[in-house]
């Protein structure tokens, strides 16, 4: 098979997203509701982390705007498991009823087919709370403003988010061994709402499970304090962008791995 | 009424749950991250506080509440919105409103043998657990009785609403929206992600006056209740039978006038 270079794939990218639009929007009614769904969570999420404060005034040394801060941060590296690996959801059902099959004979990379095919609009209305808690978190902090803080941002950010699908397409790529594999993914996803605690709160033995097995601290604790604490900065912070893209291509060989191996239903 | 078709329905339920071994186990791996997060976050709360007791309660009161809600919400959920979201989306519902059964009351029972495997598998065990771990931290008394008879009007109270937010899908045809404003809304507001004693004066009030207290809240009170004051026993089985009663009329009426709009294209 012929090597296809980034800018093939960019540009199958728009053409297979501008028709995955156009599909949801003969939807319009779930396309609102699922919104407004997201903005609840995001909204619940937030009323529970201020009540909780509201009663104690920091935990663990942490301040109500620095959780805040991993909070916001937390929510933005999510968003991109939520927008763009959204079919992973999808996987054990096809996989399941033999129509995975389909997107074996095609003369593209597998696993960018399959994630392409499905975009996740109410993402981005977390990605919106998201900016907006570390903008004001940040302004309250008062962390000030260097072009460099940015480029810092970009990259933690992005490579905090691989970890989040990294978690998620590990657990989507179990229902190729095993049924009902929904769980799995469920409880994956459910990880995603530990990630806005400092790591530190927990024993030793769970600071390393939530470290390197599960590694959920890589989504908003180790690379935000680069940003909140550059001060006293731990090396794993410093590593956390190579222990995004090891996870990341950890769990896309086991994903590709299986999806060799699916022999499909015959049907 | 003829129990015997009733417990049929819930014989096929046990046999039926009893096949997914595995994705019982994974549920318990996930419940028991949960809490061993819930732990450590409440641990570092109160150690940074400072105090003993917060809005009343200690740390072992917040950490037992929160334990038991979490089994509390395991042995509850039914994913009725699911399923009827399903069933409507493909048109199976139609195979449903064909049996000589009410749909409410054959949704039910049809899932209720699951209620008594969750109940050995998780509530049981977490129960005796909890109360082996904390030294008879729970009373074991009579208090015992009201709980039962409370968490009984709790998976009603819990289910009606269920099968209202089920009914919605017959307007939108979107569930995953649907489900996650009805999980988001019940769960906050029910005090089981975070005790309702925590909650702010005017919000409590708010609360108290929904139903959704009633499911997580009453039975925890009842359980942990120091004063076993006959007139206040009286006042929350009062009030969630009121709820009962409420929930019952409105899902049902809701249901009544809402079938003419179902539309099954083939099937």
């Amino acid at each position: 098979m012929k090597r296809r270079g980034l800018l093939f794939y960019a540009r199958l990218y728009c053409k297979i997203l501008a028709q995955d639009l156009k599909s949801k929007m003969s939807y319009r009614a779930d396309f609102i509701i699922s919104t407004i769904g997201m903005v609840f969570t995001n909204i619940a999420g937030f009323v529970s982390f201020w009540i909780l404060f509201r009663n104690f005034s920091t935990i663990n040394g942490w301040g109500y705007y620095e959780m805040l801060f991993l909070y916001g941060f937390s929510l933005v590296a999510l968003t991109p498991a939520q927008c763009f690996f959204d079919n992973n959801w999808s996987l054990r059902i096809y996989v399941y009823s033999g129509d995975f099959i389909k997107y074996c004979f095609r003369p593209i990379n597998l696993f960018f087919y399959y994630q392409s095919e499905v975009f996740d609009i109410k993402g981005l209305g977390q990605l919106a709370f998201g900016l907006g808690t570390i903008i004001y978190s940040w302004i309250k902090l008062g962390l000030g403003f260097t072009p460099l803080m940015l480029v810092k941002m970009i990259v933690f950010l992005t490579t905090a988010s691989l970890v989040m699908i990294a978690l998620q397409t590990a657990a989507a790529a179990t229902c190729f061994w095993i049924q009902n594999s929904f769980y799995v993914l469920d409880l994956a996803f459910r990880f995603k709402d530990y990630a806005k605690y400092p790591i530190t709160i927990f024993s030793s033995v769970f600071r390393f499970i939530f470290t390197f097995i599960m590694p959920i601290a890589f989504i908003a604790y180790y690379p935000s304090l680069v940003i909140l604490r550059p001060d006293e900065v731990p090396l794993l912070s410093w590593l956390s962008p190579v222990f995004g893209i090891v996870f990341f291509y950890v769990a896309y060989r086991i994903w590709m791995y299986g999806a060799m191996k699916y022999n499909g239903t015959g049907s | 009424m003829n129990l015997k078709k009733y417990l049929s329905l819930t014989r096929n339920g046990i046999m039926e749950s009893l096949q997914f071994r595995l994705s019982m186990f994974i549920v318990f791996v996930g419940n028991l991250l949960y809490l061993i997060v819930v732990y450590f976050l409440w641990k570092a709360i109160y150690a940074s506080s400072g105090e003993e007791v917060v809005n009343g309660m200690t740390f072992s009161d917040t950490l037992i509440y929160l334990v038991l809600a979490t089994a509390l919400f395991n042995f509850m959920e039914m994913y009725t919105v699911w399923q009827m979201g399903r069933a409507i989306q493909s048109g199976a519902i139609v195979l449903t409103l064909l049996k000589p059964m009410e749909i409410r009351r054959y949704m039910f029972w049809e899932y209720s043998g699951n209620f008594v495997v969750n109940f050995f598998a998780t509530l049981l065990p977490t129960f005796i657990v909890v109360s082996v771990v904390t030294h008879g931290a729970i009373p074991l008394g009579l208090n015992l009785l009201y709980f039962v008879i409370s968490v009984v009007m709790a998976v009603i109270i819990n289910y009606n609403i269920d099968f209202f937010v089920g009914t919605i899908c017959l307007y939108t045809e979107s569930i995953w929206g649907i489900n996650i404003m009805k999980q988001v809304i019940v769960l906050l507001l029910s005090g089981a992600t975070i005790p309702i004693a925590f909650f702010p004066e005017t919000i409590r009030t708010i609360v108290y006056w929904l139903p959704f207290q009633s499911i997580y809240n009453s039975p925890l009170t009842l359980l942990l209740g120091k004063s076993s004051d006959i007139k206040d026993v009286g006042i929350v089985l009062g009030t969630q039978l009121v709820w009962v009663a409420v929930t019952y009329a409105i899902s049902k009426l809701f249901w009544k006038i809402s079938l003419p709009q179902i539309t099954v294209n083939g099937g």
